[in-house]
């Protein structure tokens, strides 16, 4: 379990390597946070490395996007596996993100 | 002293001349016989150091010589029988053979001093660990322990301190030659402190006294000191739990590499006493938390309404099994007017007693609103209005669904916020799923949409689970599943919503197979 953080040209790009528990949520919204902190707006959460995610991750995903709307930012989500994918429609996650299938589209979409 | 005697016996029966050992005693005592020919032989009353002089007497002249590398013995000569006088060759004859002897004599006598003191060492580390053995607070055993050791070694004053890792002081917890109240807490970082260097060091210290400030230790810390760290020796390696301080010899001698030993071997003892104390605290303390939290654990399932609160409008069976003593998931019934019930399932985000302590508003505050608003979108929408603080501060979020059949009117209304879990069987078999209609409590501040569906009195089930079920897994972390769950159910759909659920959750326990359960299992089957 751990997170890479990357720049692609505007964007912060975070991949989730594992899972995204309450064991490492506070890890990943420090990480993001302290991005937003620089001033960064723009982000990205790539999962195409990740298989699980419980409902502390779910709950650190609407924080940190309220956060960075806050600071006129956009969270955008990527590479979503069909088990999380379902996931998100079933709690009608879907209503709050912006979801693309690959990580070059969700790129495009800023 | 016989042999020596005989020795001299024959020396006198080959010489005709008389022959003494004489021995000092301890300090300024005078010297006293350790062996002589005969009782004629007197002490001679000077006692030369080498080379020996002639010295006169009541019965004749005798030969004083000290012996060699003997410290404090001397050998006389004479008198002798008449027509015969004590010479040097007498002495040169006798001296190597006396020498040896005494030589003999001391180390056996040396040997016997050390195999006493090994012996009170022995039975000094014998009762420390009978002393230790039958107490459990180190604060009983310490002062005996002091007391034994500075009885050994001959210290006047002693003291244990132990650290303390919230101040990083060392404290006394026990003291000899001084009351513990004059012993200052020591800061761990303290430089001009032997004891806090000994703790940093890990290594033992032997003070020599003169001209040495204590520091820190100066009420106390008077002449020699001996400071020894007390360690808790783990497999991965020792830790400093504290130091044993013994100083003011009474020999006024600095104590030995001997005594250092000594005092490290039950400096160790009384780390593991220290260690145990404090393990037995932990198992205490341990023991207590469980308590509680079996105590927590009661408390929560009484906050869940028994089922028959809705009977005999509808017949329902409800389950819920926390991952923890408490947890987050939670259902609700509510007898409704003209024949209807009212059924809500909720999981609040994470388990443990934040997750208890969502669940305990949300179920007071629902059973309220449920009172006042009729339609289920309303009623949700009334619990967030309720919740939004505690939500907000603690980050957490409820997934909810709430529906009100009403067998007399053939409808089903429902308000779902989040909730993946929530569906209606059919006699028939077929399975609707009430779907979300927005995203969980707390996520955001729209107001819950509500649907209604047509409900057949006394055929339809309606089936809430939470995704603690869906999400069990197996030892190869398989997950069981959202349509396994459905198979048993449609499978059983016909029979009592008792039977129902047990059907369900035997299929679980043979998917987990003990496998203990990460989240929250909730289950709710309701027949109206």
């Amino acid at each position: 379990m751990s997170f890479s953080i990357k720049k692609q040209g505007e964007v912060v790009v975070v991949d989730v390597e594992g899972q995204l528990i309450v064991g490492n949520r506070q890890e990943l919204k420090q990480k993001v946070l302290d991005e937003l902190e620089k001033g960064e707006k723009k982000f990205l959460i790539d999962f195409s490395q990740t298989g699980y995610i419980d409902s502390s991750g779910l709950g650190v995903l609407v924080s940190l996007s309220k956060k960075i709307r806050e600071q006129g930012g956009e969270l955008r989500l990527a590479n979503l596996n069909v088990d999380l994918q379902t996931l998100f429609e079933l709690t009608k996650l879907d209503t709050l993100f912006q979801i693309s299938d690959t990580r070059e589209r969700a790129l495009e979409s800023f | 002293m016989k042999e020596l005697e005989a020795v001299l016996i024959a020396f006198r029966e080959g010489t005709h001349c008389e022959a003494g050992v004489w021995g000092g005693g301890e300090g300024r005592a005078a010297p006293t016989a350790i062996a002589r020919s005969s009782a004629k032989v007197q002490m001679p009353d000077v006692l030369p150091g080498e080379p020996g002089q002639s010295v006169p007497g009541n019965f004749g002249t005798q030969l004083v010589t000290r012996v060699h590398s003997v410290r404090k013995v001397w050998l006389t000569v004479g008198p002798c029988d008449p027509g015969h006088t004590p010479e040097d060759r007498h002495v040169n004859l006798l001296m190597p053979v006396v020498a040896q002897f005494m030589k003999a004599a001391l180390e056996v006598e040396h040997a016997a001093t050390e195999l006493g003191e090994r012996y009170e060492e022995i039975n000094l580390l014998y009762t420390i660990g009978e002393i230790l053995g039958r107490t459990v607070t180190l604060e009983e055993a310490a002062t005996t322990i002091l007391t034994e050791i500075s009885e050994t070694v001959g210290a006047r004053v002693a003291s244990i301190l132990v650290h303390d890792p919230a101040t990083n002081t060392l404290n006394a917890v026990a003291a000899l030659g001084v009351p513990t109240s004059q012993i200052p807490p020591i800061s761990a970082a303290d430089p001009t402190s032997v004891s806090a260097r000994v703790f940093r060091t890990q290594h033992p210290l032997i003070v020599i006294g003169k001209g040495v400030t204590f520091g820190t230790e100066s009420p106390y810390g008077r002449g020699e000191m001996l400071s020894v760290p007390i360690m808790w020796t783990t497999p991965s390696g020792g830790q400093p739990l504290g130091v044993v301080n013994l100083a003011d010899r009474r020999s006024r001698q600095p104590f030995s590499a001997g005594d250092q030993k000594l005092v490290t071997a039950i400096a160790t003892q009384i780390g593991t006493a220290i260690q145990n104390a404090k393990l037995v605290l932990a198992s205490l303390d341990q023991q207590r938390l469980q308590q509680e939290m079996s105590l927590a654990h009661d408390l929560q399932m009484k906050l869940l309404p028994a089922t028959n609160v809705v009977a005999p409008e509808a017949e329902v069976t409800a389950r819920v099994v926390p991952a923890e003593s408490v947890g987050g998931d939670f259902y609700q019934l509510f007898k409704m007017r003209d024949g209807g019930t009212g059924v809500m399932i909720g999981d609040v985000s994470g388990h443990g007693y934040r997750a208890a302590l969502i669940m305990a508003l949300a179920m007071s505050a629902s059973a309220i609103h449920a009172q006042i608003t009729a339609s289920p979108g309303a009623m949700l929408g009334a619990l967030t209005n309720s919740l939004r603080e505690e939500l907000e501060q603690t980050e957490m979020f409820i997934s909810v669904f709430y529906g009100v059949v009403d067998p007399p009117n053939g409808t089903l209304t429902y308000a779902n916020t989040g909730h993946p879990h929530a569906f209606v069987v059919s006699q028939e078999g077929t399975v609707t799923r009430l779907a979300a209609g927005n995203p969980p409590l707390g996520m955001t501040d729209d107001t819950p949409a509500a649907a209604t569906l047509g409900w057949e009195k006394g055929k339809d089930l309606l089936v809430l689970f939470t995704d603690g079920i869906s999400d069990a897994r197996n030892a190869a972390d398989e997950r069981l599943g959202e349509e396994r769950v459905m198979e048993t159910i449609v499978e059983h759909r016909e029979k009592k919503t008792s039977v129902i659920l047990d059907e369900v959750f035997a299929m679980l326990g043979r998917h987990t197979r003990g496998i203990p359960s990460r989240d929250d299992l909730t289950l709710v089957v309701l027949r109206s």
